[in-house]
């Protein structure tokens, strides 16, 4: 019975959705009608990859988008027109490793990435920070980096497990020589950033002395980021975390990646917890485009991506 | 690693101090004015008949609103089952039938939560769909509308420009609907920081750190020179106060603010928090640039000040802005 009403859900809803929302240009947007942008096409494409009925012509199209939206020095913009590569950058790697027939766009992209250090902890930065009378309002370990939303500002969760998961997912011979001196540095500032009692926020474990709350999405990334380690303690305090907390789940892209992460770990997901079809009817996922590919991620087979367990773990 | 480079270093933190030295700059001249309008209004809780009072209180402004698309940008910080750090439903929703009273054709609600890329999750825990029914596509992700590449008119910060919402940048009519509430890093948060969520994270992240690392204080204002709101609604039936926006206490004011200039509007906020508006230094620098900050250019209408004022705790760092 759950079995058929996610297959509708993905089957009857999802994938038609995505299907009709794919642009001229071959792109997705956030919403139906919306010009293409380079993240909800490359959640559009994990999901359709991960489809049981091929959907070749759109699949080659969308691929097609995310290779013409790199820019010169390898790395991707969050939007048409803008010159500065992101964090987009990570996904568009990880989602082109898929397609396995650009090498040389993901290494450039890899290696874009790789010279991507934050801002906040060069030398100059962690050498004000030992002088300022502010230091001790956000408490972190600032030898440890990430990576950032954008270049030259500071390590945040999500973006630094993106980037973990595009490393890792890449074959090893276009990894830059610096990939496993940022990945060890990125694992242990995910460390580091862990809220006190499992979970991550954006990245700020505390601030002005109080304890940050967890949320659920960068929780979840950060999970998948580091789920070559299932032993560490940190990983199993935010798989706790998590499982306590999944009843009062209310939106369906935590659900999604939540679900996706918790059966990647092996868990079995718990009777009685929120089921993303009774979220969809609430809102229809706000016509997310991203939320829609999340769902079909979530209720279809183990995403490729996940099943190699951490190819180039460190 | 990245090398230090002496000169940009220097060249930044010459930068940053620029802001501080540049004066003498007069309002811009789309936002001049005589004086402007604040009207104060009580309200003891969220279940008072906010429908009528907010819009006997739009009345007083004659806004031209009637056939036109209104925006209401709502606080929508994070998931808040307690009802204490984003706008309220109860009062969004009033908000809605009023401008809807008063003729416009379209009513939107939206806003681009910073720190939780889930704005469903956030609109759920506020139960926002029990207060306006439905809302379909007349709720707006402000974080993954499509955008549009804006040049910056103030250059306050060291920003040259912002990809901002089109539905922002489209509509004819602006409202920003803050909660009274202090801020850690700002001082407040009110109806020129809201402003802060129209900056979509869809470009930015989640938060939107190039914000931060721009200057905040300065942030503030070259985002509200290319879309400042035509009118601001600030919540303050119950606020917060201490560590805002997200980790402060609930601070219960019983008052709603209106006003058509978000300067004025926010230097009364804080009167009524018992802060001083000139010592916060985005609202200082506001007043010169985007609206009136000082008491004799604003025309103060309901309730008196004084008869509303509830002290608003404030962190160690923000003692100094304490009346």
């Amino acid at each position: 019975m759950e079995a058929d009403s996610q297959s509708h859900l993905v089957e009857g809803i999802c994938l038609p959705l995505l299907r009709d929302a794919q642009n001229a240009d071959g792109g997705w947007g956030f919403r139906p009608g919306s010009g293409s942008r380079v993240e909800p096409t490359c959640w559009v494409l994990q999901a359709l990859l991960n489809a049981s009925q091929s959907d070749a012509d759109a699949v080659t199209r969308g691929f097609g988008f995310v290779r013409q939206a790199q820019l010169t020095d390898g790395s991707w913009p969050s939007t048409q027109g803008e010159t500065t590569g992101c964090w987009v950058t990570s996904l568009a790697c990880w989602t082109l490793t898929a397609a396995m027939d650009s090498p040389q766009i993901v290494a450039a992209g890899l290696n874009w990435l790789c010279k991507d250090w934050p801002r906040d902890s060069t030398p100059w930065q962690r050498l004000l920070r030992r002088f300022s009378t502010q230091r001790d309002i956000f408490p972190i370990n600032d030898s440890y980096r990430g990576w950032g939303w954008t270049p030259h500002t500071s390590s945040w969760v999500e973006p630094t497990s993106f980037a973990l998961l595009a490393l890792e997912q890449a074959p090893k011979d276009l990894l830059p020589a610096a990939a496993t001196r940022r990945r060890q540095l990125a694992e242990s500032m995910l460390r580091d950033r862990m809220c006190a009692g499992g979970g991550w926020n954006c990245g700020n474990p505390k601030v002005y002395g109080v304890p940050g709350e967890p949320l659920v999405i960068p929780t979840a990334w950060a999970l998948l980021a580091l789920r070559a380690h299932p032993e560490w303690p940190e990983n199993e305090m935010s798989l706790d975390w998590l499982e306590q907390n999944i009843s009062k789940i209310q939106g369906p892209g935590s659900l999604a990646i939540t679900r996706i992460c918790y059966e990647t770990y092996g868990r079995t997901w718990p009777a009685g917890a929120p089921e993303l079809r009774d979220l969809h009817a609430g809102n229809q996922f706000l016509q997310s485009i991203q939320v829609a590919a999340w769902a079909c991620l979530a209720s279809g087979p183990r995403p490729r991506w996940l099943s190699s367990g951490g190819a180039n773990a460190v | 690693m990245p090398r230090i480079r002496p000169a940009a270093t220097l060249a930044f933190l010459w930068g940053r101090e620029r802001g501080l030295i540049m004066r003498n700059q007069t309002l811009i001249p789309s936002f001049q004015r005589p004086s402007s309008s604040v009207v104060i209004r009580r309200a003891a809780s969220y279940e008072h008949d906010l429908a009528s009072l907010i819009y006997e209180s739009l009345e007083v402004f004659k806004l031209p609103v009637k056939g036109k698309t209104v925006l209401l940008k709502a606080n929508l910080v994070g998931i808040d089952p307690l009802g204490v750090m984003n706008t309220h439903p109860a009062v969004i929703a009033a908000a809605r039938e009023s401008f809807l009273r008063l003729g416009a054709a379209h009513v939107l609600v939206g806003d681009g939560p910073a720190m939780d890329r889930d704005t469903e999750a956030i609109v759920e825990s506020v139960r926002l769909r029990e207060f306006t029914g439905p809302l379909g596509r007349d709720f707006v992700d402000l974080n993954v509308d499509d955008v549009e590449r804006v040049p910056l008119k103030t250059h306050a910060s060291r920003l040259k420009e912002l990809y901002l919402p089109k539905t922002t940048l489209g509509v004819d009519f602006l409202v920003s609907m803050p909660k009274l509430k202090t801020h850690h890093w700002a001082g407040v948060t009110l109806s020129l920081k809201n402003m802060f969520g129209i900056v979509p994270g869809s470009c930015y992240g989640w938060p939107k750190n190039v914000l931060h690392w721009a200057g905040i204080d300065r942030a503030i204002l070259d985002i509200n020179a290319v879309a400042r709101p035509d009118f601001a609604i600030v919540d303050g039936i119950v606020g917060m106060e201490g560590n805002g926006p997200i980790q402060g206490t609930p601070k219960a004011s019983g008052v709603l603010i209106f006003g058509s200039d978000p300067v004025a509007v926010d230097a009364t906020c804080c009167r009524i928090m018992g802060l001083v508006p000139e010592r916060i230094h985005y609202l200082s620098r506001a007043g010169t640039l985007l609206g009136h900050l000082n008491l004799d250019k604003i025309q103060q209408l309901g309730e008196e000040i004084s008869s509303v004022r509830t002290p608003f705790a404030v962190l160690k760092a923000f003692q100094e802005v304490a009346a």
